[in-house]
């Protein structure tokens, strides 16, 4: 059964769709509110389980803890036309099933390190067809996106000033060899 | 009643009327209420106060849900208004939904509406370069259009006079192409602009320029802009959101508090002018007619004068619709030429390229400007198979490359490691194009909108003198560019629809001859001289500087006219 419908029938919400982060389906895991695409705990988890294995967590956080696979749904739904949207969803469930023909498993249920291996070899395969590459591809780039654009990375990284001052604008600047480059700079 | 309808005379009746609180009829709001006049400024769109009423300004990049993209159902619903390069996350709420007026394309033509206080002067590039003599005698040595009545001396103080009060940060560049101003210091450009301007100086005799653009930026502390309540530009370059700082010239942050505080101001929003009220008697121009945007009842305003500062396109309509028994096809519009000879700037291409020099060099923080080539082709004599020629914008920046390869630490290694690479350069031309008789607006006559005012229809394209000058501006800027050794060198013809330069013009044109033009030397209606129009729909020629500042210098110099006209009395 589709949760759109259970929260429905909870009477907690008239419109959109409440995600929950993982396979968790407590009331206190909301996270974000959808506003067209509908989709299960299964596809939610998987992207889940690619953006925490696209930007691991580490010394420095990854996708997961900065909530990029939040993102990654909101992009999907507000800012994609309705081809792209299909095709993520289609892309996705036939990425599911190339993985379960390939390695005899769900993605989800792979190690860490299979799942690294699995998302470089169907990035670029010819095993994978386009609906995939879409997918996998789709999810990289806003996923990089959202992980650039956190808090976290404009802040502790490549800080970003929203007011940088008057003077600040440097016409021409010796660059520094050994200073690291602040895309936000 | 009839006490009851004499006190709604007296409420409604003004000493001045401005229709419109954009870039030219904030300035017209400001001039008037400086001396002294009760002026009542009618905005169709909503309240927008300085500061408070700018949503995004303060919002950081990741506070933003979409991280700065427009809602993809927002763009199909607006695919018109969409276009616009400025409309974005963080600025969509300034832009006009295209089903709140629609209007009729006889070509593609993209209209782009910024109805609120302050109008696109919130959204608007912050671009001033002024007209000279060579642009304004262009009509009358190249054979097109009429002769503008009026020369740069005439318009050369009003120039400083807007100047000095908006905050104009350039050069002192001394050029006959393209007159100084009243200049607060530059932001500078960088060392690739500086080397491709000291290449085209070079190569080209110093008859064509690379300049710093000059832009509606506060760059120095001045006691004026204190008493605007305005700062020091911040270089945030987010002036889309409306600026906190008042750093940029907008209404918003300039004219319309500044005539709120002499007390004269009456602004109303959610106005919609219907028409100018013409007396048949008086054989003049009594007042305006207007809708409310929300209950959508009429009321009358009356005044001795009245301004017509709708936004060009919007300007022309209101004429249009302006009918009475002296003027059966719109105000002012004996000689049937009200609407025509339109024209816009031709924005058709684009063309960028690397440059592998500098490479110890970038930039650092942001500017809110660019370089700026003034028209170099037919300045002096026709030397071309077109008329006229172009301006363009010119920027560099060192690119960054940012190596999205990999999966795991590996990618977050590469995303946290960009490097250089080469210089990135690019320019866009701002073409002059030719206003034609059959290039105009009409009202349609069946049509309406919400309000019952007939739509507009919008006939105008690019000619054959447009597609011989972008052919021109490309071949001319690969030479440039290849003199100064830049490399993949590459045209974009980006299919821009005539109204995405956001720079239309003319349909009420200046002249001298009341049976080829529409307004006088002073901006008056020929044959209603209490009506003054100085928005786009006043330009004779179009040039190829971007316009808000000639609007600006031309509504100041109108006001003072208006005024003096009406002492002598």
């Amino acid at each position: 059964m589709k949760r759109r419908k259970v929260l429905k029938n909870i009477g907690l919400f008239t419109s959109g769709m409440l995600l929950f982060p993982s396979c968790d389906f407590s009331d206190e895991k909301v996270s974000i509110l959808l506003n067209k695409l509908y989709i299960d705990a299964k596809q939610e988890f998987l992207v889940e389980a690619i953006v925490g294995t696209l930007l691991p967590e580490g010394e420095i956080p990854g996708g997961l803890s900065l909530k990029v696979q939040n993102f990654v749904w909101v992009m999907i739904d507000d800012c994609s036309t309705k081809e792209t949207q299909e095709s993520f969803l289609n892309g996705l469930a036939k990425f599911d099933m190339k993985v379960l023909e390939l390695s005899k498993k769900y993605f989800v249920n792979l190690k860490e390190n299979d799942r690294a291996n699995m998302l470089k070899n169907l990035i670029k395969s010819r095993q994978a067809n386009s609906d995939i590459q879409n997918f996998l591809n789709t999810t990289k780039r806003i996923a990089i996106s959202g992980y650039m654009n956190s808090e976290y990375i404009m802040t502790q990284q490549m800080p970003y000033k929203l007011v940088p001052g008057a003077g600040s604008y440097v016409p021409c600047k010796t660059i520094n060899p050994t200073e690291k480059i602040n895309i936000n700079g | 009643m009839a006490n009851f309808n004499i006190d709604s005379t007296k409420n409604n009746t003004f000493d001045a009327i401005v229709i419109g609180s954009g870039i030219s009829g904030g300035w017209a709001a400001k001039e008037f209420t400086e001396k002294g006049l009760k002026t009542l400024v009618l905005e169709r769109g909503k309240s927008v106060e300085h500061i408070k009423d700018y949503p995004t300004t303060n919002l950081q990049p990741w506070e933003l849900k979409h991280k700065g993209q427009a809602i993809n159902d927002l763009r199909i619903k607006n695919p018109i208004a969409a276009k616009c390069y400025n409309y974005k996350e963080d600025s969509e709420h300034f832009f006009t939904k295209d089903d709140e007026q629609p209007y009729i394309q006889e070509n593609r033509f993209d209209w782009i509406r910024s109805y609120q206080t302050g109008g696109k002067s919130l959204l608007w590039a912050r671009q001033t370069q002024r007209m000279g003599d060579l642009d304004f005698q262009g009509p009358a040595r190249d054979g097109f259009a009429v002769d503008w009545p009026i020369r740069y001396k005439d318009l050369a103080p009003w120039y400083s006079h807007v100047e000095k009060f908006a905050g104009i940060s350039g050069e002192y560049d001394g050029l006959d192409v393209l007159p100084d101003g009243e200049f607060l210091k530059s932001l500078g450009l960088n060392c690739t602009e500086e080397h491709f301007k000291e290449v085209v100086a070079k190569k080209y005799g110093g008859s064509r320029h690379v300049i710093y653009a000059r832009c509606a930026h506060i760059t120095e502390n001045k006691d004026i802009f204190t008493q605007q309540g305005r700062m020091l530009c911040q270089q945030r370059d987010l002036c889309r959101r409306g600026c906190p700082f008042g750093g940029y010239f907008s209404s918003n942050a300039s004219t319309i508090p500044w005539a709120q505080k002499t007390g004269n101001l009456t602004l109303k929003n959610d106005a919609v002018v219907h028409s100018v009220i013409y007396d048949d008697t008086q054989e003049k121009a009594t007042g305006v007619l207007v809708i409310d945007a929300i209950t959508k009842e009429t009321t009358e305003y009356f005044a001795p004068v009245i301004f017509v500062n709708g936004s060009a396109f919007n300007s022309n309509m209101i004429l249009l619709n302006s009918k009475s028994k002296r003027f059966p096809n719109g105000l002012g519009n004996d000689n049937g030429l009200l609407g025509k000879y339109i024209a816009f700037h031709n924005y058709k291409v684009s063309i960028s390229a690397e440059f592998d020099g500098n490479l110890d060099k970038t930039t650092e923080g942001r500017r809110p400007t660019s370089a700026y080539v003034p028209r170099f082709r037919n300045v002096h004599k026709q030397e071309t198979d077109f008329l006229r020629g172009y301006a363009a914008g010119f920027s560099a920046s060192r690119k960054i490359i940012q190596n999205k390869n990999g999966v795991g630490e590996e990618l977050k290694e590469n995303l946290l490691n960009p490097t250089y690479g080469n210089w990135r350069v690019g320019s866009h031309m701002m073409g002059e194009t030719i206003p034609k008789e059959k290039s105009q607006l009409s009202l349609d006559a069946t049509k309406t909108d919400k309000y019952g005012i007939p739509q507009l229809r919008i006939n105008l394209d690019y000619d054959e003198n447009d597609l011989k000058m972008v052919d021109d501006y490309v071949e001319q800027f690969t030479e440039m560019f290849e003199a100064a050794g830049f490399t993949n060198i590459k045209s974009n013809d980006n299919n821009r629809a005539p109204g995405n330069d956001i720079h239309e013009m003319g349909g009420v044109r200046m002249g001298k001859d009341p049976k080829t033009s529409l307004l006088d030397k002073w901006n008056r209606l020929h044959t209603c001289k209490n009506v003054y129009v100085t928005d786009g729909a006043c330009m004779t020629s179009t040039a190829t500087q971007n316009p808000s500042l000639t609007y600006m210098a031309l509504t100041a110099r109108a006001v003072d006219h208006a005024i003096k006209a009406s002492k002598k009395g």
